[in-house]
């Protein structure tokens, strides 16, 4: 405990050094502002900018990524409450009732309860996020490759398995990232695995030429083509800003509850936001005075899920900096950032570069401050953001798009497998296939066939070591269940 | 019964995929020293396992449509129609940018890029719409070549730009 307390005084030491207090600043004004463009979630934020960090030192960098990760969740809140296009599937709670309430003249209560609740959750996560991710660090330190090896299968299966509405596609999904993993040289003998001669291919498929072919191609394709002839309604922010005293009498339990609901969610290897928003917002509704205002724009509906949706959110970070294992589409990203440096986040990092990663974790609480105090006044700029025509907003996007993958390799290359990406994107939205199982198995993938191969050289091909030892058996035995038991579930209720 | 031509399409499509790793697995060498198990072990496990997914999606495919789906029609999704036009636009400028960004340049490949986006999601003013794309990748342009030292090809305004011509 006074060692996890000074460390984090250590951290705060270097959150607050004044370039990385800017770099924080940086993120989470850019995060803000791209994360309000209507179709852009906060995995396709992080994406997008990660060609603004190449030059910065890795904590710089990483502090500029917390700040825009946080950015990116608010700016999308702002504009699911104004324009009622969720940017990504947790938001859809917060559609339901901040859109009505913006409708009915009551945006600003809206977007402060919303701000307001993912401070507060954000902060309360990030301080179980500090408690937490040092007990799990000592847990995996006694790690081997096998427990490891059980406990990225874990997260697959819960990724693609649990969420979502088909086992069968989530797998699918998984599997194609998994497929595409493969592709380049194998880090253990370096063979060449599925490049078919091309040089680009050699270094395998870099997660965000998927993650922005998925998500930003992708929802180009899909835009103008079903929905770009749609006429839509900006909200206009009209009335106060701010809460009334009756405002924040029904909305600080929802947020306290939400963040308990979300953290957990998260922090196991279970990633997503959607369940606990969803199950923020019907606990909300249940436990509410006033029912029958929720569908027409009941405060409670927005303050528990947007605190959720932040809970939850930060609670990917303990398996992804506790255990580097990446739960969330965006979680695989910051995976991918820290990559880039040549960091691996793991238990060891908080021993080999423990300033890095407290200054990290010490910057999410600086973030969540400077997002309370630049959001609100400057809501002014960003619904500005959300008045650009849509045709111009796209083609915009779709030239920082471009621009990431070509800086890869300076290769068309990229840009033929960006728009390959894209088309799988088009077709996974089109067709409900879950696209954030594809981005983990893309990464997370290859790190697992490491394990499961230096397990296996370690028992020298015995692949029993799999199941005698406990830890690894655990994992694997609710990897199993988390596959298996809805059928036997959808059995046994049938019986 | 519901059956959908994509649903079948994209399931085969699976199946596919599945056959052809599980081919090019067979390629692979499988020497594999400690572990007993080499490179191709993983590739053979993705290879069936996406032979499984492919054939059970056919098998739902065929059998009332996959399971647990939304609503399949534009109009019960709150969309219009698919527009043919606007996707082609769309694929038609990434397809510029491609072929324009090693000879013309970022700048240029962004403005034939941006112009038939915007052309794709309806607007119908094209030279607006390709200045505004200049002016934006240009922007671009000199903040990651000149402040973030990424290189991006100048193409033919590389003597303009004051850059090499990558």
């Amino acid at each position: 405990m006074t060692e996890t307390l000074s460390a984090l005084a250590t951290g705060f030491g270097v959150a607050l050094q004044p370039a990385n207090l800017l770099w924080g600043f940086i993120g989470v004004t850019l995060g803000t502002f791209v994360g309000v463009l209507p179709g852009v979630g906060p995995a396709l934020t992080v994406a997008m900018l990660l060609p603004l960090t190449v030059k910065l030192d890795p904590t710089g960098a990483l502090i500029m990524f917390a700040g825009i990760y946080y950015g990116a969740m608010f700016g999308g809140s702002t504009t699911t409450i104004l324009l009622n296009a969720p940017g990504e599937s947790a938001s859809i709670a917060t559609a339901l009732e901040g859109n009505r309430m913006a409708k009915a003249g009551r945006a600003g209560p809206a977007l402060a309860t919303s701000a307001i609740g993912s401070f507060i959750a954000g902060t309360i996560a990030v301080l179980l996020l500090t408690l937490l991710a040092p007990l799990v660090v000592e847990a995996a330190l006694k790690f081997g490759p096998a427990e490891y090896f059980a406990l990225m299968v874990f997260a697959f299966t819960t990724v693609s398995a649990v969420l979502g509405a088909s086992t069968v596609r989530g797998l699918t999904s998984l599997f194609v990232g998994l497929f595409l993993g493969l592709i380049g040289i194998d880090s253990q003998t370096g063979q060449t695995r599925f490049a078919f001669g091309v040089p680009e291919l050699l270094d395998g498929i870099d997660v965000v030429v998927l993650a922005v072919g998925l998500f930003a191609v992708g929802e180009t394709l899909y835009a103008a083509s079903y929905t770009s002839r749609l006429p839509e309604t900006l909200e206009k922010i009209k009335g106060s800003m701010w809460m009334s005293i009756q405002d924040w009498k029904r909305s600080w339990r929802p947020w306290l509850r939400a963040t308990f609901i979300g953290f957990p969610f998260g922090s196991i290897p279970a990633g997503g936001s959607e369940i606990p928003t969803f199950l923020s917002y019907a606990l909300e509704k249940k436990l509410s005075k006033h029912p029958e205002e929720f569908g027409k724009g009941a405060i409670e509906g927005v303050a528990g899920p947007e605190a959720a949706n932040n809970s939850a959110a930060t609670g990917t970070l303990v398996p992804l900096l506790s255990l580097g294992i990446p739960t969330s589409a965006t979680a695989a990203i910051l995976l991918s950032a820290f990559q880039n440096y040549g960091l691996q986040p793991g238990p060891l990092l908080f021993q080999t570069q423990s300033e890095l990663v407290w200054g990290l974790i010490a910057s999410m609480y600086v973030g969540n401050v400077i997002l309370l105090i630049l959001n609100l006044p400057l809501i002014g700029i960003w619904v500005r953001v959300l008045a650009i025509p849509r045709p111009l907003l796209y083609a915009g996007i779709l030239i920082f798009a471009t621009l990431g993958a070509y800086s890869l390799h300076q290769s068309w290359v990229d840009l033929l497998t960006l728009y390959v990406f894209g088309l799988l994107g088009f077709a996974m939205r089109r067709w409900d296939i879950p696209v954030a199982p594809a981005i983990i198995g893309l990464i997370l993938g290859p790190l697992a066939e490491t394990q499961f191969r230096r397990a296996l050289a370690i028992s020298e091909g015995d692949p029993s070591v799999f199941f005698t030892q406990p830890i690894s058996a655990l994992f694997l035995a609710l990897a199993a269940a988390a596959v298996i038991g809805p059928w036997v579930w959808r059995l046994a209720k049938r019986a | 019964m519901r059956r959908s031509a994509a649903e079948i399409a994209l399931s085969a499509g699976v199946l596919a995929l599945g056959i052809g790793v599980s081919i090019g697995t067979l390629m692979l060498p499988g020497e594999g020293g400690y572990a007993r198990i080499g490179p191709n072990f993983v590739p053979g496990f993705v290879g069936a396992g996406l032979m499984v997914l492919g054939a059970w999606l056919l098998y739902e495919a065929f059998a009332g449509g996959w399971r647990h789906r939304g609503p399949d029609s534009p109009a019960e999704r709150g969309e219009h129609p698919f527009d043919a036009a606007a996707f082609l636009w769309v694929t038609a400028g990434l397809f510029a940018h491609m072929a324009l960004i090693g000879t013309a340049g970022f700048v240029i490949a962004g403005a034939a890029l941006f112009a038939c986006v915007a052309r794709g999601f309806g607007s119908g003013r094209f030279v607006r719409d390709a200045a505004i794309g200049f002016v934006l990748a240009l922007g671009a342009f000199l903040f990651f070549v000149k402040f973030l030292n990424v290189g991006l090809p100048g193409g033919w305004l590389a003597p303009l730009l004051g850059t090499a011509g990558i």
